[in-house]
């Protein structure tokens, strides 16, 4: 392969980075709505169409030419300082001393790195383009762009809803697009270089965005995110100085070749932790706790398919290194803990936006978890959590987001019996929920083959059994409150939803049911020729029927929840076939919708049941000094794993 | 390959008429054992039957259409785990499988607003927390043993499993005890009219929907017990012997004990089992 990588290939990287921010420019420069909408809209199809495109011709290398007789490392190296230099302009606008220092600690060594130690007359490329990088794009640049799409009719009201004098759409989207560009650029990386840019305008980003309401949380979390993500960026810059050192390179590629193992561990390890707090991993989760207080698309594309993916990417892409390590062991212990814990921490929620956060830290952990067993079978389940859970959680944030438009609230308890208030919304948001834990939907097919890939390993299977049982729990729970129906009435006012959020919840929703079943597809074409694992779902130890992993064995899972709603709707459509009544309530119903019920004295006693919170041992303030001493621990132990 | 057909068919019927059948029969007889020891003569064998036979009879009637979904996709979840253990699935499928449906029962439970059935759905959760875990782990403990997580693998292993899994033996007893929903864990159906729950999580199932609830839970037992005898899997009337002698034990324990909580539960009896599966997969991963 040429150098500067084949034609095609090269124009699709150019046009994965350079959209994003050409979108973002005009969004800021142009403040007008319609011209926004088109152009989001246009970035979200190009962006599709592009990384279908990579998919499909784009493997291999590429190297941007120079702009004029600037390289574009030097750019990224400019790009680099100019982006620590406005972080520590907001260190001293915040008054935030560990903000400012952590963004000494990034540049200082940086700057002595750069001009005095690296080598810049070789030439590494800049980009690199395998399956991973592939599947990295498609969730960021599909989802993302489906998130965005969604958040222009969102934005809208959310202004509204705020009585915003002057719009601060201008500034929102401009970070919004620009954090695709990143986060594509972060995943095509080949120079480590590249990838620390791409991860600190990641951080930078959320900051951006999580601030963005200007209210007071809304800047208290804002600042917790950026110093808790410095603290990777500072392991990160830890990272590539001791990588250097040991491989005398910043070539991805020739670092992974190295093999497991050796010197190399212990500037991985400070990689991995920059990943590890990029992706919440407990005891960092609170930064993405407090993110939610963003407008809820920030939300779906932090927890969906950028920022904590971000994380969760860079461990995996380290895998050939530690794998079999004592490091390997030590991180998939922390992801083990991670998952158990965060599962934990959500059965105590009725908060939906908060359940979905530490829903979406638990489901890191497990990709953790099996990033660090990194044998090829865990290897593809975290891959395919990866790109299921974005599907999935993303079209949660969403419903969560418009169910709050319409409601005002956000809380579990305040959802009940929504299903007859907002049958489309709620709809969508159980299919969310299904997709996230039933068969043959592809967030359990995935947590399926981590347990099997783990069960070599006791003590993390054990802490698989037990999370996973939990993360049961809270959506079940949640889908039970959903699909109450108080009343046999429908809904006094048809629920209306602006075009571009039905088209974004739809495409979603439509992709958390059909995905799972191209699963077969997806594992030969692209993810078994990443990790050498040789063949299809039977040899994998995951057949559905023994020795018929074929696609033609998910049928029988779309059947059975087939069956159930055609069923349904072929009894209830037919008045004669089945008679509705008031349930039981020991007594006389008050009335036929029987929220109420006859009492003493003649006098109509409501009925008033709630949920199971188990806050004697699930309270967050109770367990999470725990839980951060216990990862607090864990992590200690890597540390001692990687320099063993 | 006609011959792996035949088989194929065979299993799907075994998994679909016989064990069902089989498994009322044994409630049957659990019924009888029950009723002797309380000196009461105790129904006709085939009452189970008999009882379903009848409320399938009966005059459709639910409350809201979430509970026809929930009846029939339980139903439909727990007679397909029962075929894809027949067929020689992988287990950990076979549970997940199993899973669902039990979910879709409390879904159900929850969309009536009646607080019985309310109530009695969060209890059928915390159930379903606590027997999940353990029987990922006895899955697991399999896997150690045989290298595979498919029942067609394990049953073809030659020795008997229980000889290695011992406590994990146990703890299946746990979780076929809270799954059987038999005292001391039948907090969230508590069977008599005059008790706190009417009948918890199945109040709302009446008629037909409440006999489809009641296969499923046929199929769901079939399923424990079939877990049950692939411990000793070189022999047939081991196995069968297995079975059996748990069942009794069962009944034996649902006539001693009485109801615990909730909090009980979560306390003693659960932590007990992980504590006991995690000394039998430590043994397992350290011999």
């Amino acid at each position: 392969m040429c150098p500067a990588g084949n034609p095609m290939t090269q124009l699709l990287v150019l046009l994965l980075l350079a959209v994003p921010v050409l979108a973002a420019t005009v969004c800021a420069a142009i403040p007008v709505r319609s011209v926004r909408t088109a152009v989001v809209l246009a970035t979200g199809l190009v962006l599709a169409a592009a990384s279908v495109g990579l998919l499909f011709v784009g493997r291999g290398t590429v190297s941007p030419p120079p702009i004029g007789n600037v390289s574009v490392d030097s750019l990224v190296t400019v790009g680099d300082f100019a982006l620590l230099a406005i972080m520590f302009g907001y260190a001293i606008a915040l008054r935030s001393v560990i903000v400012g220092l952590l963004v000494v600690l990034q540049a200082a060594p940086l700057a002595w790195f750069e001009f005095s130690v690296l080598d810049h007359t070789t030439e590494i490329p800049a980009f690199a383009i395998d399956n991973l990088a592939i599947v990295m794009v498609l969730v960021v640049s599909v989802i993302g762009s489906l998130v965005i799409a969604f958040a222009l009719p969102y934005m809208d009201e959310h202004e509204k809803h705020l009585h915003v004098t002057r719009s601060r759409q201008p500034r929102f989207f401009f970070f919004m697009t620009i954090f695709l560009g990143a986060m594509n650029g972060l995943v095509l990386s080949n120079n480590l270089l590249f990838l620390y840019f791409f991860f600190e305008v990641t951080t930078f980003c959320s900051f951006m965005l999580i601030g963005h309401d200007g209210t007071r949380p809304a800047r208290e979390s804002a600042h917790r995110a950026l110093w808790m993500n410095s603290v990777g960026g500072v392991a990160f810059v830890a990272g590539i100085f001791g990588t250097y050192g040991v491989a005398r390179t910043l070539d991805l590629k020739e670092i992974l070749s190295h093999g497991a193992g050796g010197a190399l561990l212990i500037p991985i390890a400070a990689l991995c932790f920059a990943g590890f707090t990029k992706a919440a991993q407990v005891p960092m989760q609170s930064w993405l706790l407090g993110a939610m207080v963003a407008p809820t698309p920030v939300s779906a594309l932090l927890h969906s398919s950028t920022m904590v993916k971000a994380g969760v990417y860079l461990v995996l892409r380290l895998a050939p290194v530690y794998a079999g390590t004592a490091l390997g062991s030590a991180i998939a212990m922390c992801g083990g803990f991670t998952f158990l814990a965060a599962a934990a921490l959500a059965v105590g929620q009725s908060n939906g936006k908060k359940i979905l956060a530490y829903s979406t830290i638990s489901n890191l952990g497990l990709i953790m978890a099996c990033a660090g067993l990194a044998t090829p079978l865990s290897l593809t389940a975290a891959t395919l959590l990866i790109v299921f859970h974005a599907v999935s959680k993303g079209l949660l944030f969403l419903t969560v987001g418009t169910i709050e438009q319409q409601i005002g609230s956000r809380d579990i308890e305040d959802m009940w019996g929504l299903y007859q208030r907002l049958p489309v919304t709620t709809s969508i948001a159980i299919i969310g929920i299904v997709s996230m834990m039933a068969p043959p939907f592809g967030v359990l097919l995935s947590k399926w083959v981590a347990i099997e890939s783990a069960s070599g390993v006791p003590i993390v299977v054990v802490m698989l059994a037990l999370g996973s049982a939990l993360s049961v729990l809270v959506y079940t729970r949640w889908a039970g409150m959903l699909l109450a129906m108080p009343s046999l009435s429908h809904p006094a006012v048809p629920e209306r939803l602006p075009w571009l959020m039905k088209a974004a919840l739809f495409s979603m929703a439509g992709a958390a049911i059909a995905l799972p079943a191209s699963l077969p597809l997806i594992l030969s074409r692209v993810v078994n020729p990443l990790f050498a694992a040789t063949t299809h779902l039977q040899d994998l130890g995951v057949s559905f029927v023994h020795g018929h992993g074929s696609a033609v064995a998910f049928l029988p899972f779309y059947a059975i929840i087939g069956i159930g709603v055609l069923v349904t709707n072929a009894m209830s459509r037919a008045a004669k076939r089945v008679r509705f009544t008031s349930p039981y309530m020991s007594g006389v119903p008050g009335d036929f919708q029987a929220t109420s019920f006859i009492g003493p004295m003649n006098e109509r006693v409501p009925v008033v049941a709630r949920n199971y919170y188990l806050s004697p041992i699930f309270s967050e303030g109770k367990l999470t000094p725990w839980v951060n001493a216990g990862a607090i621990m864990l992590l200690i132990v890597a540390a001692v794993g990687a320099v063993r | 390959m006609s011959s792996a057909i035949v088989r194929a068919v065979l299993s799907t019927a075994v998994a679909l008429f016989v064990a069902p059948l089989a498994i009322a029969l044994l409630t049957g007889v659990d019924r009888r054992v029950t009723a002797r020891l309380q000196s009461r003569r105790g129904p006709p064998l085939l009452q189970p039957m008999y009882d379903v036979v009848k409320l399938l009879a009966k005059e459709p009637t639910v409350s809201n259409r979430a509970q026809i979904f929930a009846a029939w996709t339980y139903a439909l979840a727990a007679a397909a785990s029962v075929v894809l253990f027949c067929l020689g699935a992988d287990l950990l499928l076979v549970f997940f499988v199993q899973a669902t449906g039990a979910v879709f029962l409390v879904v159900g439970a929850m969309s009536v607003p009646s607080p019985f059935s309310q109530i009695g759905a969060q209890r059928e959760l915390l159930q379903i927390l606590a027997y999940e875990p353990l029987l990922i782990l006895v899955f697991v403990g399999m896997y150690m043993v045989t290298g595979s997580f498919d029942v067609s693998a394990i049953a073809a292993y030659p020795k008997p499993m229980l000889l290695e899994l011992p406590l994990l033996y146990l703890v299946l007893g746990f979780a076929l005890t809270i799954k059987l929903r038999k005292s001391p864990f039948d907090f969230s159906a508590s069977h008599h009219g005059h008790q706190e729950l009417v009948k918890g999580v199945l109040t709302e199932y009446s008629g037909p929907f409440l006999a489809l609830t009641e296969i499923a839970h046929w199929y769901e037992t079939a399923l424990v017990l079939a877990i049950c005898a692939i411990f000793w899997a070189p022999s047939v009337w081991i196995a069968a012997l297995l079975v059996a002698v748990t069942y009794a034990a069962e009944i034996l324990i649902d006539n001693a004990t009485a109801r615990v909580t909730w909090r009980w539960m979560f306390k003693y009896t659960f932590p007990l089992g992980l504590v006991m599966s995690a000394a039998n997969l430590a043994w397992l991963y350290v011999r």
